[in-house]
């Protein structure tokens, strides 16, 4: 993984897991827990992912005290807000998988370099939580509702399919990668369209494979844009009685075997995304995360953690069970502050001089 | 020390050098200027305002009041499809009508946008829904689609509240079995042929005529003379399949007064049917989304089922049938259902003000003009005190009469058949205020956006065209509040026939003592809304009582009673006027009344004091009247002044707690100096 900009470094036990290179106005930084698909950790790659997501294992060791947890999220996302409103143009080269957390570090920058190793997804309705990292920013403004396919059902997407529905700027092959690192070194500028036509000048435009799910925009966009999960599932089921193919049942699969909540949650948080700036998404996210891991509605994110990370079976057992146990009032609630004397909003740092590109980019 | 003063030297000589060279510099490339020292930069108001000292989303859902997922999910189907013309301006997005299409590509338009929002499942339960959930969640989407554009709106809405409305409060079992579904799913697309050329307002003197043809069983429509065509009907020019019929009935030579009929006027491939003569109302001043049209019945044939019987029939043989013998009340019950439209208009009116007030508010905090001190930095419009008298009032009774149609759509969709009087004079007197309060709003918010306000993509100008209509249609304002002036002095002087107190209307206030207002009024009393409703209902009862020793008095001298009604105009509207803001205030009070946040109450007490005290200043009664001396309305403008400043650090909150999404804003109401940046010009 690697993206070019500001200067941190961090260290843990020894190990920089943060790699920063530097000179002149160029920053690299190389995400370098390799093991760990260099999940975003507070100290915060290397190897074959660019960031699987944020380290959710974190999360789960402490259950007991969710405001660990909460600090860990409030951090996260606040980095969210200040890449996505950073000034100076971010370089992210999405040369491997950009799960979660990982697509809040690179998407809300200027570029996004995919290539034919990329693979995008936000698997976290699988795992009892939702899109977070400023997703219902960047996933409600993908093109008509493919952003809500995306977020419910955690499909992954390849290169091709990221710069078609614009979560990357470009589409460089990797073999090409070392040289475009070199020319944005020597070329040592902030000026957006000077690197712009830098990567243009490697990028080329890749075919779509002809079972991507980009093909079938009509379908997605018919089932999707319902108002509620129940509308979307039985639109889907509808659409498969006269529609040859696995994807719809795949699709609706990967629906069923999602925590209820959570797409629930989720299809609301990228709806009020959709009317709102990316600091009012982090801003209503945050309350979200704090209610998925405060547990007083649901402990799906635990269970989450348990079946997929530490247990591995697989097999999440979701409470609430099922989509018709869920009211309206019940994902309202998700929204609401949270009631603790000691708990506040997320605050996001005041940016000064907020550049247009910075509010809206997709 | 030398050191130091030497430095502190050379700091002089350094500052010097740098003046002489910003002096000597020559005239600058255009393109260094535009890039490295833009003149003015745009502070977003988000940064630049004072955090909001209540919750805008709690303020949002006392104003939206209901549905506002649903809302949300519609602005969301809105903006992600390309049939709703989005375009970028300033790095962000916006939806609104192409005004610069011609009027038929403008209709084209207008019918696949609905054909989208019917495919997404936004009308189901609009006609086969029952109750107030199904029905107030269709008049907040109705909502949405009015604050996207009018037309879509009045388009929608005569299909599912004039034609469809027709059919489920006109017709009987058969008609909504027949009708309903079809009328939901657009396989039939209604319209509805009530006004004429020579008949608006005063539909019982339309001149189209039908009779009975019992040898056949059908009913013969006729249009017997040019001022009798059917005109302005929504959705007849292009579209509309059928029409429901307003018509004189004429049985065995007797004419039994209007009735409705079901006729269709295209087949299904869109030809006018025969004897069917259609044309077009043309161009308008907005609402060329809709296809207008004028209509021509050449002894068109129905079949008898097609009379829309809940209030009277025609047996196969030809004879008259009705439960209600007086044709007075028979038209009177016809006519109670259409009260939908007004409530309609009532919401949508304040929501477009709405539009204008954000947009004209939220530039007012971006753009200065002028200094107050020789160089010192210019000011910002919303600071200068004339600038908040003009937009910060109408803010604050655009929030009273959100609670109006608040309460208005509450008691609409709660109806009661015993309600049909209460829900008639409330709906047209909220109707008529809020429409009139939208128009002026429109042309204060164009003016206050300067040469801005101008520019079709900034909505404020093009509003004023799109919304003028909502004067006139469903009632003339005027004719409206004489009915409202009508019914009160009906329950006035009914209450002193038979010695009881009088109920009903917000009228009880009239059986207590008169309030006595303070000869000296202070900021104090001013504030309290004990005082403010004692001067509203002093206002309202004294015209009432004016009002029915005048129209007494003509009586007396043998002149009719309408007549007389028609003589004392003046006392007639004033009294229309003190009903309406006595009644806007009880709903705000309510609606204060159940909130439970301290800082939203703070809040909305100075907004009820805007309200309240600004419209004594306006109303020119309260000092014809007597009801405010000279010295206290010196007082009441005085305070007026206050307000103005104290509401000036919530202005922003007022106006994000709308609802209204950014996109269906203009560009003018977030960063214009972006969105008209030569860069922007260029892509």
């Amino acid at each position: 993984m690697r993206t070019t900009m500001a200067q941190t470094s961090s260290n843990n036990g020894g190990i920089n897991q943060v790699l920063v290179e530097g000179t002149g106005n160029v920053r690299t930084f190389i995400l370098n827990r390799s093991k760990q698909l260099n999940a975003l950790s507070f100290q915060m790659g290397r190897g074959r992912a660019f960031c699987a997501g944020g380290d959710l294992s974190l999360v789960f060791s402490h259950q007991s005290n969710w405001k660990i947890g909460a600090n860990y999220f409030q951090k996260q996302y606040t980095l969210n807000y200040v890449m996505a409103t950073y000034s100076k143009p971010q370089v992210s080269i999405l040369n491997g998988i950009v799960m979660g957390g990982g697509a809040g570090v690179s998407i809300h920058g200027r570029f996004r370099v995919a290539t034919e190793k990329s693979v995008f997804a936000m698997p976290e309705t699988a795992l009892g939580l939702f899109p977070d990292v400023g997703a219902s920013y960047y996933l409600s403004r993908l093109p008509g509702f493919f952003g809500e396919y995306a977020g419910l059902t955690g499909s992954r997407l390849d290169g091709a399919e990221m710069l078609a529905c614009g979560l990357a700027t470009h589409f460089v092959s990797s073999d090409k990668l070392p040289p475009l690192e070199q020319a944005l070194v020597k070329v040592n500028t902030s000026d957006p369209d000077a690197i712009s036509a830098i990567i243009s000048h490697f990028s080329h435009i890749p075919k779509l494979k002809d079972e991507s799910p980009y093909h079938k925009m009509k379908i997605i966009n018919r089932c999707f844009s319902r108002r509620t999960i129940e509308e979307i599932i039985s639109t889907l089921e509808s659409e498969a009685l006269d529609t040859k193919g696995d994807w719809i049942s795949s699709t609706i699969q990967s629906l069923k075997k999602s925590s209820p909540i959570s797409l629930k949650i989720s299809l609301r948080s990228i709806r009020e995304g959709r009317l709102q700036d990316v600091g009012n998404c982090l801003v209503h996210e945050y309350r979200m995360v704090c209610h998925v891991l405060r547990a007083e509605f649901s402990k799906d994110l635990f269970e989450g953690c348990r079946a997929i990370l530490v247990d591995k079976d697989k097999n999440p057992k979701w409470e609430p069970s099922r989509l018709e146990l869920i009211s309206d009032d019940d994902v309202d609630r998700y929204f609401s502050k949270i009631d603790d004397e000691n708990w506040e909003d997320l605050k996001l740092p005041p940016r000064s001089n907020l550049p247009p590109y910075a509010i809206a980019k997709l | 020390m030398q050191n130091s003063n030497f430095s502190s030297m050379e700091k002089v000589n350094f500052r010097t050098r740098i003046l002489t060279n910003h002096l000597n510099q020559e005239t600058p490339s255009p393109h260094f200027s535009l890039q490295t020292t833009p003149c003015l930069s745009y502070n977003p108001p988000e940064l630049s305002e004072p955090s909001s000292i209540f919750d805008k989303k709690q303020m949002r859902q006392l104003m939206d009041g209901h549905n506002l997922t649903e809302k949300d999910w519609l602005f969301g189907l809105m903006l992600q499809s390309n049939l709703f013309n989005p375009m970028k301006s300033g790095g962000k997005v916006f939806v609104q009508p192409d005004y610069n299409q011609s009027k038929e590509q403008q209709r084209e338009i207008t019918m696949r946008r609905i054909g989208y929002l019917l495919e997404h499942g936004v009308f189901k339960k609009w006609l086969t829904g029952n109750g107030p959930v199904d029905e107030l969640r269709k008049l907040a989407l109705l909502e949405c689609l009015a604050i996207f554009d009018h037309s879509l709106a009045i388009k929608t809405g005569v299909h599912f509240f004039l034609w469809g409305g027709a059919i489920q409060f006109f017709g009987t079992k058969r008609h909504h079995d027949k009708w309903l579904k079809a009328t939901e799913e657009y396989v039939v697309k209604g319209c509805f042929a009530m006004t004429e050329l020579g008949h608006g307002s005063n539909v019982r003197g339309i001149e189209t005529v039908t009779t009975y043809d019992s040898s056949t069983g059908e009913f013969v429509i006729t249009t017997p003379c040019e001022s009798a065509q059917k005109y302005w009907i929504g959705g007849a020019a292009n579209h509309a399949t059928h029409t429901v019929v307003f018509s004189q009935l004429i049985i065995e030579g007797k004419n039994q007064g209007v009735h409705a009929f079901i006729c269709q006027i295209r087949d299904e491939n869109g030809d006018i049917c025969p004897n069917i003569r259609i044309a077009d109302c043309g161009h308008k001043i907005g609402l060329n989304g809709v296809d207008n049209g004028r209509i021509w019945f050449d002894n068109v044939r129905v079949p008898r089922e097609n009379l829309l019987n809940s209030v009277a029939d025609v047996s196969p043989d030809g004879k008259y049938l009705t439960a209600i013998k007086d044709p007075d009340q028979r038209f009177a019950a016809f006519l109670a259902p259409l009260t939908s439209g007004r409530v309609t208009i009532a919401v949508s009116a304040i929501y477009s003000a709405k539009v204008g007030l954000a947009t004209a508010i939220r530039y007012s905090l971006t753009r200065r003009a002028f200094s107050v001190t020789p160089n010192g930095p210019e000011i910002l419009l919303l600071d200068y005190p004339s600038h908040q008298r003009r937009l910060l009032p109408l803010l604050a009774k655009t929030y009273a009469m959100s609670f109006a149609v608040n309460y208005l759509k509450k008691i609409y969709v709660n109806r009661t058949p015993e309600m049909n009087k209460v829900i008639h004079v409330v709906s047209s007197a909220f109707k008529a205020i809020a429409s009139w309060h939208n128009m002026r709003t429109l042309q204060e918010c164009r003016e206050a956006c300067g040469g801005q306000g101008l520019k079709t993509e900034n909505r404020v100008g093009p509003l004023k065209g799109e919304f003028d209509v909502q004067s006139t249609f469903e009632g003339d304002n005027n004719v409206l509040m004489q009915q409202v002036s009508k019914a009160l002095f009906g329950e006035y002087v009914a209450a002193k026939r038979s010695k009881k107190p009088i109920k009903g209307l917000g009228l009880e206030h009239m059986n207590a003592s008169r309030p006595i207002v303070p000869s000296q009024l202070t900021s104090h009393t001013m504030r309290q809304a004990q005082f403010q409703n004692d001067i509203f209902c002093l206002r309202e009862r004294d015209l009432l009582e004016r009002f029915a020793a005048e129209v007494a008095l003509c009586q007396a001298q043998g002149k009719s009673k309408e007549y007389a009604f028609t003589l004392n105009y003046q006392l007639a509207e004033d009294l229309g006027r003190a009903y309406s803001d006595r009644a806007v205030l009880h709903t705000f009070l309510e609606a204060e009344a159940s909130v439970t946040s301290a800082s939203l109450k703070n809040v909305l007490d100075l907004v009820r004091s805007m309200y309240t005290l600004v419209t004594l200043e306006e109303d020119a009664a309260f000092l014809r009247y007597g009801y405010l001396s000279t010295d206290n309305a010196a007082m009441v403008r005085k305070e007026v002044a206050n307000l103005c400043g104290e509401l000036r650090p919530h202005a922003l909150s007022l106006v994000s707690s709308f609802g209204l999404p950014d996109a269906f804003l203009g560009p003018i109401a977030f960063n214009w100096v972006e969105a008209n940046a030569w860069s922007s010009e260029q892509n």
